[in-house]
């Protein structure tokens, strides 16, 4: 049963870094769009896409974060103890970002709006980066906050929530019919998909040097199949929106994201730090994991037809309107 | 040594203290109309559509506004102390987690449904047929008081801890209805509970009390005043038997807690009310108002009653005086502003039962225009009876918080905690002016302007540039 546990928790941090993954990156592009040009209509695409689904996408970090303490109390003891200064820039990048985005709509004045969207913008990239760096400095077994491991790690994130994040902006843009957004983010999401090659790519090597036994475990042992499912994904989405076959390019892209934690998680068990700390020696009490499980099919039963209710409203338009 | 190698070898206690009490209390400014509003919002579709009232729905609507801008700020706060649990308190949780994330696991789950039901009663108002949208909207208050549960276990627990079996310091066993529900929850999550409402109804009621002191007395004003200053009144009697409930349960549960915030220096029967006042270093009180045996009587009806003295209890397991003074100080403010309530609301309801409308005069207005402030200042002041009066304990007479605190210099948590401070004023900046902004808007559309979108998180009908 310990490692249902440990499997709700990656499964919360696999929601997060996809789900929340998705939205990062369309902050990402907002940054990217700069000032010029095209930028206004790519914002207000952007602002479209995110608007009702935001806050949700933030719950999967707080559940995450729940699952550990209250599942792994000292996993996450020894985390924060040992992590602070990346959890506390990823946290005051959060509130930067989820502020700055409710509040952008406010600013009426182009100057201060403009200072919004950069403020928006910015923490959109350093959030991702800094929580992905707390799995890198995890990993690496010996919780340094700024290691080779951890600025891997950050960098990969970053990577692949722009590449899931054009993903779904590109079916934005179809969805509402908008041919020149379209081969705007068909052409990010071809440029995201080669940076995150290039950066996955890196981390390995980066891995191989401070990580020796992990790196074997990811491409030899139990983070394999998860491994191969992301180098395959992440070029054939790239294929899938250059050829503008628009069939699975998200799912597919959500899939390469999430198997990409995968490969970490599993290449990396049973150990929650590598050569500290085990699940079985982090698990709490029993009742404690009997009632986290309870919460989680309780999750699936009611949260999952919830969301897909909101999701389908959404869709339909439902939810178009401007109250 | 300089200053910077000095804070570097400090204790983080002293500034992680301050922290988290300066993020709870900003949190829970929030929390009222976050779980309470919903409630409101709904009261007055349900108006709307059953007496096909266009006002009410109007009200609603701009209720439903206010209420996602609300969520929007409590959410990116909430997320904010549950890494202060780890960031400022890393051995509590890796100490109790087991135990106090239960609350807080069942609280994520209500979280969630209200995020989503949130999202989609609000983009919901024009698309969703009436009767659909409303019934949707009711997921919401019975999730919101699930997640207040939720959060009260955890404090309830810090509190009263139970259910729970220690090996040295660590913990192997959970029972996990006893930790949830440990002795302190029953008066804690009531009382808090009618706090919220109350203070949702006030605050809300208390904007058109303004409306009415600057002379608007239109069918929408007497409308949204009515509904929820009624609803608040209906709770703030009951408020002051709950309240006194609590009271007496800590003299059981956490005596030390009592004696400060009833100012007892000597366990003694006839104990003395002492009503506002401080304690000095010997335990004599200046200023206050004493009232002899009153103290001994409230507790236990009787003179003979016996209460217990700070110090009864060693110096290293009580509050301090000057912790003393604060929560005395606290309790005093809370229940002078409940009692002043209380009398407001006996005033409105009776002059309702009367003549079917709230009473004409302008200090019942002027009250009732601070009526709003004043509940969050009973919120706060309530919350730091609590915490303050659990001193100097994190987990009561399990951990002190001076073991539970990061390892992390002083000097971080510092800076971090400056950095907070500087995000947090910024944020009621922007809310605060997206609220007057919110208004001046609707001011303007009930003179006649057309009505326009909402600011927050707007989807513009078309995304074309130019239109957006
Ligand atoms: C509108 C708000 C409000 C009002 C009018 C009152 N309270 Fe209160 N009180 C709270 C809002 C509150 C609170 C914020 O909700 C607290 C903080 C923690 C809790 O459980 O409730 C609280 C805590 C609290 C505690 C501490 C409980 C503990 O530490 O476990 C006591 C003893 C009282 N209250 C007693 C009273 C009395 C005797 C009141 C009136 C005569 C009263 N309160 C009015
Ligand atoms: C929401 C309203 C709350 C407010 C305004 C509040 C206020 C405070 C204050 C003033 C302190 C500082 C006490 C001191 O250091 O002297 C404090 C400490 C603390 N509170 Fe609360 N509290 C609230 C609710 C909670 C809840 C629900 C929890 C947990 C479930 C909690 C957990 C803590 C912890 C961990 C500390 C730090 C340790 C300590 O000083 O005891 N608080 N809070
Ligand atoms: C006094 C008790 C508290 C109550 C009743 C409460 C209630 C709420 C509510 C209703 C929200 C949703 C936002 C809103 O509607 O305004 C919220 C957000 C949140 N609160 Fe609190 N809160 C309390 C104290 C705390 C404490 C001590 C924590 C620390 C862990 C906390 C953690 C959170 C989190 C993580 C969120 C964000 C959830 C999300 O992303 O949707 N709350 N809280």
């Amino acid at each position: 049963m310990p490692e249902l546990v440990a499997f709700v928790l990656l499964l919360a941090i696999t929601a997060y870094s996809t789900a929340g993954g998705v939205d990062f990156g369309a902050g990402i592009w907002d940054l990217l769009a700069g000032a010029s040009g095209k930028s206004k209509e790519a914002r207000a695409l952007i602002d479209h896409a995110m608007a009702p689904v935001w806050e949700v996408n933030n719950v999967w970090l707080v559940l995450g974060i729940v699952v550990c303490w209250t599942g792994f109390p000292l996993l996450f003891q020894e985390a924060f103890l040992g992590l602070y200064p990346l959890f506390a820039l990823a946290l005051i990048g959060l509130i930067l970002r989820g502020a700055f985005f409710a509040f952008r709509h406010i600013a009426e004045e182009p100057r201060q709006h403009r200072a919004a969207d950069l403020v928006f913008g910015i923490s959109s990239v350093l959030t991702p980066f800094f929580f992905a760096a707390t799995l890198g400095a995890i990993a690496s077994g010996n919780l340094a906050s700024f290691s080779p491991m951890s600025i891997a790690f950050g960098l990969v994130s970053v990577a692949a929530t722009a590449f899931s994040g054009a993903t779904f902006l590109v079916g934005d843009a179809r969805r509402y019919g908008a041919p020149e957004m379209l081969d705007y983010f068909r052409r990010r999401t071809i440029a995201a998909a080669a940076a995150l090659i290039v950066t996955g790519t890196a981390a390995l090597a980066v891995i191989a040097a401070q990580a020796p036994d992990l790196l074997k475990a990811m491409l030899a042992g139990k983070g394999l199949p998860f491994a191969l499912v992301t180098m395959v994904l992440t070029p054939a989405v790239a294929f899938l929106v250059w050829r503008r076959i628009y069939v699975w390019y998200r799912v597919l892209a959500v899939g390469a994201v999430g198997s990409l934690v995968f490969a970490w998680a599993f290449a990396q068990s049973p150990y929650l730090i590598p050569g500290k700390l085990t699940i079985d020696q982090a698990i709490a009490p029993q009742p404690t994991q009997i009632l986290l499980l309870i919460v989680t099919v309780v999750l699936v039963l009611v949260i999952v037809p919830s969301m897909a209710l909101l999701y389908y409203l959404d869709q339909k338009g439902a939810l178009e309107s401007t109250y | 040594m300089t200053d910077a190698v000095w804070l570097a070898s400090e204790s983080a206690l002293l500034p992680s203290r301050i922290q988290m009490a300066f993020t709870l209390a900003y949190h829970v400014l929030l929390v009222p109309l976050g779980v309470a509003l919903p409630t409101l919002t709904l009261l007055m579709e349900g108006i709307g559509i059953f007496k096909k009232d266009e006002t009410a729905i109007k009200i609603a609507r701009r209720w439903s506004v206010v209420m996602a801008v609300q969520f929007a700020v409590g959410a990116v706060t909430g997320t904010i102390l549950s890494f202060e649990f780890g960031i400022l308190w890393p051995r509590m949780m890796g100490r109790f987690g087991a135990a106090i994330g239960l609350g807080f696991a069942i609280e994520g789950l209500a979280f969630f449904m209200e995020a989503i039901f949130i999202g989609i009663y609000l983009y919901g108002w024009n698309r969703l047929k009436p009767k659909v949208h409303f019934a949707l909207g009711l997921v919401l208050p019975p999730v919101g008081l699930v997640g207040a549960f939720g959060v009260l276990a955890a404090n309830a627990f810090m509190n009263t801890p139970g259910g729970i079996t220690m090996e040295g310091d660590r913990l192997t066993n959970v029972d996990v209805i006893r930790a949830l529900f440990t002795d302190a929850l029953g008066y804690e999550f009531w009382h808090f509970v009618i706090s919220i409402y109350m203070t949702a109804g006030f605050m809300v009621a208390s904007i058109y009390a303004v409306a009415w002191l600057r002379g608007r007395r239109d069918h929408y004003q007497r409308l949204a005043f009515a509904v929820p200053f009624t609803f608040a009144a209906l709770l703030a009697p009951i408020q002051l038997v709950v309240g006194d409930v609590s009271a007496r349960a800590l003299t059981d549960n956490q005596p030390a807690k009592f004696a400060a915030l009833s100012l007892t220096w000597e366990t003694r029967d006839h104990n003395p009310e002492v009503v506002l006042g401080l304690m000095g270093n010997a335990g004599q009180i200046y200023f206050g108002i004493v009232v002899p045996t009153v103290d001994s009587l409230l507790v236990g009806y009787s003179p003979a009653t016996v209460v217990k003295g700070l110090n009864s209890f060693p110096e290293d397991t009580r509050p301090t005086i000057a912790e003393a003074n604060i929560v005395h100080t606290a309790f005093d403010v809370m229940v002078g502003l409940g009692t002043i309530g209380a009398l407001l609301a006996l005033w409105h309801l009776w002059s309702m039962a009367r003549r079917r409308r709230p009473p004409d005069n302008k200090w019942f207005y002027r009250l009732a225009a601070l009526a709003g402030v004043g509940s969050y200042v009973a919120v706060e002041a309530g919350w730091v009876t609590t915490e303050v009066g659990r001193q100097p304990w994190i987990v009561y007479n399990l951990m002190r918080v001076s073991d539970a605190v990061t390892s992390a210099p002083a000097g971080f948590v510092w800076t971090m905690l400056g950095t907070l401070v500087v995000i947090y004023a910024l944020i009621a900046f922007f809310f605060i002016s997206l609220l007057l902004r919110l208004a001046q808007r609707w001011r303007k559309e009930d003179e006649g302007a057309p009505e326009v979108g909402v600011p927050y998180g707007p989807r513009p009908k078309a995304f074309e540039a130019g239109s957006a």
